[in-house]
């Protein structure tokens, strides 16, 4: 597993709200893509209505599971190439480490795959002496930098090309330029020499499909087709649930993964795999891999309340609407998901306890169910998890919330039950306001804690001399008298 | 002879507590439509604070008091999206073990609209007679937007005002960072919201900033407040009610 | 076997984590049909019985979609405008990587049928023709031989290749991998150059997929071991959201479109 930070969740989102260059190409990027993947839905043949559709493609694939990847493994297998199921990152990353060992890898170029970001399968090949190279351009600069990606598509969002000048400049050895198409260029030079020389190839998989045996996977830029096609071995990893059981089903499915990712039609390069090359031809991997990983997604599976979010395939449309997202940008979600996906998924994955921020910390605006290309219910979600954390789940190992906290919603609960109470202590609420220092027009410039977060930045409204119900009563006399 | 319609005035907690006037001006604008309002005694909340913070069992414990109140009601119209949201799309769920709050919560589900909704969808009104000289912009609350698909009723009845001027702000359907609670433990996420919602409010060129959710203009107004803008914040009854004669005089 | 037990345990807590339905009521026929639906019968339908208008039609819809991706669409009228083209571009475009101009092509008949080699010759280009592995060769000697296939499809700055179908709905070219026909020659020159007969044109994926799945001249490879769909060149836009092309693929494409 990689490095879990979820607990730095409010630290880190201050830093990204400081940061203003992240800001400006966070809002160009939602900008572009979150109205255009909108648009892009309402284009659709068959109208926005097929993401419900998807989405009971993937709620039937999720529910037959297993049904699925016995007879993806089984074609794969009779193809020639091989499965492997891991219960655990652990597993996956050292079924790879073992081929890499047993092949005498030096070399390992991979294309952008979020499960691998996830398992934390790059330092464990480095430990035994692997070059990784992540061969997306945007995962490339970071991978330079010794960063992490702040976006699922874009994971260099966050740098500028004065930044990635400089990077190249240092790592690369080029001539300093910030002209993205020298820069792309100077890239595409070295990584070409990676792609040829490479021992191994690593690579996602955006989904699988059951009924042909194949897995696939979709880039603009052809990387993952060099990483599948020049060295010798691919392995290809992939979380348990991205399958789904027929062509025509992977059809639909593809199709809004393409306009939820990226406002496309189709990728530039969508590779249908099924094994290794055949006999006489003359490229393609002799071995090939799949690893298919578990890591925690059959709890999710388990429960009723979050087995929607295997319908994800993390396509990053929420992330291109999330307005949270946009200001705090993707790491201060302290793990490989960021966003709203990251908000539901990180926290089951890794612990709901320490995530507790990233499901509280979001506005509950919606905007992420509405992007979404399979319409998952993101929002239902992270009330589910508000509704853990509270009263406590002994299968998510959450205790329930004590303290303050718990004691403020039970005098809440109980004032609103008792009107006559409720109305005493709106009335005392009136009166005691006038303690607190005001600012224009009677407006509250400071509360104290708890409530002193919403004073940070605004002024807080004062309470109303006579609220409706009293002005009601008076209106309802005066008319009687009337 | 015509039956008098009648509806049931469901006031939310914040519209009660710090802008009586929203609920108010809901009063005149029926009442000049010839509809009879009903307010039941005994009002508090829906339950969505406790519910959107994951307390369940206090949000049931509201909502029972809630539907308990209304039972008997057969419109019921409140001046908040994300309020009747929680009616419409949580109440029932709440209750999923409860047979018989269940079926409560669905018959009180099915009866409760929001404000401009029910004036447009269900009534058909659109211009009330109302008149308010300003340059106008809307903020789409989520609740009311994507919880209720309430976009364009509003609009519809902001244009018909007389001596109003229309705006449209930049990103108007984007949140302003109220989220309830999440406004005051979150609340450097929540001010960055805010601060670019002020920004484009300003952008826009208008003198008042209209809404259907009190959360989401309260949050607004005390942004603007803080950075002492002149700008003035309403809730949209308030602006279809202006102009009109006094609740009691000549119906249309 | 350590592995099979890992797989046993993972299928087993996979099933008890779905609980039930029991195995026996699931929709089989529902999850991998074993014949085709009416919408598969409609597709393979509209395939089949494809007008000259249709077709007219379906070549102007690859036309639009290819153009915002930098797909040069080029219609030719026979083989002598193909090949014209294609030494045009030869003579017009320079090596991206330095060195002599030279070019690498499938080993497939209607690339043959250009007559690429003579005029090339004449110009001292080298084309290089891809070929089968001998599945008779001793192991070495077959790595030999691939090593020496991609030195040359890697030393060659225009690649040509057919296509299986290409889609016009999303200007795409569908190539299947099969011995003589190496994907690399669709991906390591800076150019890329498709070949395919008007009739290989489909309407979209939809037709493509049921095509594979249902119709018997296809059916049998089903996608086979790999399935390219390839719409216009290699781009990025992963420095500032600039938009290049050729990040890692060929950095242009084009697709000449013969009669049938």
């Amino acid at each position: 597993m990689s490095a879990v930070r979820t607990e730095r969740y409010v630290e880190e989102s201050r830093r990204g709200i400081a940061d203003p260059v992240l800001r400006r190409a966070l809002s160009g990027l939602q900008e572009r893509f979150g109205r255009g993947t909108a648009e892009a839905y309402r284009r659709l043949p068959e109208g926005p209505g097929l993401r419900q559709t998807a989405h009971a493609i993937r709620e039937k694939a999720i529910a037959n599971l297993d049904l699925l990847l016995e007879r993806l493994a089984a074609r794969i297998r009779a193809n020639g190439g091989e499965v492997f199921f891991a219960a655990t990152g652990e597993e996956a990353v050292s079924y790879c480490a073992g081929i890499a060992r047993r092949r005498g890898v030096k070399l390992a170029v991979k294309g952008k795959s979020m499960v691998t970001e996830e398992i934390g399968l790059n330092s464990v090949l480095a430990a035994q002496g692997v070059e990784v190279v992540e061969t997306d351009l945007g995962e490339y600069i970071i991978q330079l930098a010794g960063e992490s990606p702040s976006h699922i598509i874009a994971p260099a969002i966050h740098k500028t090309r004065n930044e990635v000048a400089d990077l190249f400049a240092r790592k690369l050895g080029i001539p300093y330029t910030t002209d993205p198409p020298r820069l792309t260029q100077a890239a595409r030079r070295a990584l070409r020499e990676k792609f040829l020389a490479a021992d191994m190839g690593i690579s996602g998989v955006n989904l699988a499909c059951a009924e042909t045996g194949h897995i696939s996977t979709v880039s603009n830029e052809g990387n993952i087709r060099m990483a599948t096609t020049l060295p010798p071995v691919h392995v290809a990893f992939m979380g348990l649930e991205r399958i789904v059981a027929r062509l025509d089903e992977y059809e639909i499915i593809l199709r809004l993964l393409c306009r939820g990712a990226s406002v496309q039609d189709i990728g530039t390069y969508v590779s249908l795999i099924g094994g290794p090359r055949r006999p006489g031809e003359s490229d393609g991997p002799e071995e090939f891999h799949l690893v298919v990983v578990d890591n925690g997604r059959s709890r999710l599976l388990a429960d009723p309340r979050f087995r929607e979010m295997l319908c994800c395939i993390r396509c990053a449309a929420c992330l291109n609407v999330c307005p949270v997202y946009g200001r705090i940008g993707g790491h201060a979600y302290g793990f490989a998901y960021s966003g709203p996906v990251g908000a539901v998924v990180t926290p089951l994955l890794t612990g709901v306890q320490r995530g507790r921020d990233l499901c509280r910390g979001e506005t509950l605006c919606g905007a992420c169910k509405d992007a979404c290309s399979m319409d998952i219910d993101l929002p239902r979600m992270l009330l589910e998890l508000r509704a853990i954390l509270a009263a406590g789940d002994a299968t998510w190992g959450v205790k329930p919330e004590g303290g303050l906290e718990r004691n403020v919603w039970r005098i809440w609960a109980g004032l609103v039950s008792h009107p006559g109470l409720y109305e005493r202590l709106l009335r005392a609420g009136a009166v005691l306001q006038g303690l607190l220092p005001r600012g224009v027009a009677g407006w509250i410039r400071r509360l104290p804690p708890p409530l002193s977060g919403w004073t940070q930045s605004r002024d807080f409204p004062p309470l109303a001399k006579a609220p409706f119900r009293s002005r009601w009563a008076r209106r309802r006399r005066e008319v009687g008298r009337g | 002879m015509t039956v008098k319609k009648s509806v049931t005035l469901f006031v939310p907690c914040l519209v009660d507590a710090f802008r009586p006037e929203a609920a108010e001006a809901v009063v005149t604008v029926f009442e000049r439509l010839g509809i009879a309002v009903e307010y039941p005694p005994g009002q508090t909340c829906c339950g969505q604070p406790a519910f959107n913070a994951g307390y369940r069992e206090e949000a049931r414990r509201a909502a029972r008091h809630f539907l308990r109140l209304f039972a008997d009601c057969e419109t019921i119209v409140a001046p908040s999206g994300s309020c009747v949201a929680m009616v419409r799309h949580h109440v029932p769920t709440l209750f999923e073990h409860e047979p018989r709050w269940r079926e409560l919560a669905r018959r009180t589900a099915a009866r409760t609209f929001e404000f401009t909704e029910y004036l447009v969808d269900v009534l058909g009104a659109e211009d009330l007679g109302a008149s308010f000289a300003a340059r106008v912009t809307y903020h789409d609350s989520c609740h009311l937007l994507r919880g209720l698909r309430v976009q364009e009723q509003p609009r519809r009845l902001l244009r018909r005002v007389k001596g109003l001027e229309f705006v449209e702000m930049k990103n108007a359907d984007c949140c302003c960072g109220f989220g309830g609670a999440f406004s005051v433990k979150y609340p450097d996420i929540s001010s960055a919201l805010v601060a670019d919602k002020v920004a484009w409010i300003q952008q826009s060129g208008a003198e008042a900033v209209v809404g259907g959710d009190l959360g989401c203009l309260l949050n607004i107004e005390g942004a603007l407040r803080r950075k002492e803008l002149p700008l003035r914040v309403l809730h949209i009854a308030q602006v279809l009610a202006g102009g009109c004669p006094p609740a009691g005089g000549p119906g249309p | 076997m350590a592995d099979e037990r890992k797989e046993r345990f993972f299928l087993d807590s996979l099933r008890r984590a779905l609980g039930p339905p029991p195995q026996a009521s699931r929709p089989m026929e529902d999850l991998f049909p074993r014949k085709p639906s009416a919408e598969d019968q409609r597709l393979l339908g509209a395939v089949s019985g494809r007008s000259e208008r249709e077709r007219e039609e379906l070549l102007r819809r690859l036309r639009a979609a290819a153009a915002p991706l930098h797909l040069q669409i080029e219609a030719v009228v026979d083989l002598a405008a193909a090949r014209a083209t294609v030494l045009r571009l030869v003579a017009e475009k320079s090596p991206e990587w330095g060195g002599e101009k030279q070019l690498v092509a499938w080993s497939h008949k209607l690339i043959e049928s250009l007559d690429l080699a003579e005029p090339l010759a004449r110009q001292g280009i080298p084309l290089w023709m891809t070929a089968p592995i001998d599945p008779g060769l001793a192991p070495e000697a077959a790595a030999e031989e691939r090593a020496r296939q991609r030195a040359r499809i890697a030393a060659s700055f225009i690649g040509i290749t057919t296509a299986d179908f290409c889609l016009a709905e999303t200007a795409t070219v569908v190539l299947r991998s099969r011995p003589g026909e190496p994907r690399s020659v669709a991906l390591l020159p800076s150019i890329h150059i498709a070949l395919v007969r008007r009739g290989q044109i489909l309407a979209d994926l939809k037709e493509l997929f049921a095509l594979l799945r249902w119709d018997e001249r296809y059916r049998g490879a089903g996608v086979s071991n790999c399935l390219s769909l390839i719409s216009g060149p290699s781009k990025t836009a992963d420095i500032e959201a600039t938009m290049v092309h050729g990040a890692h693929g060929p950095r242009e494409m084009f697709l000449l479109i013969l009669p049938d």
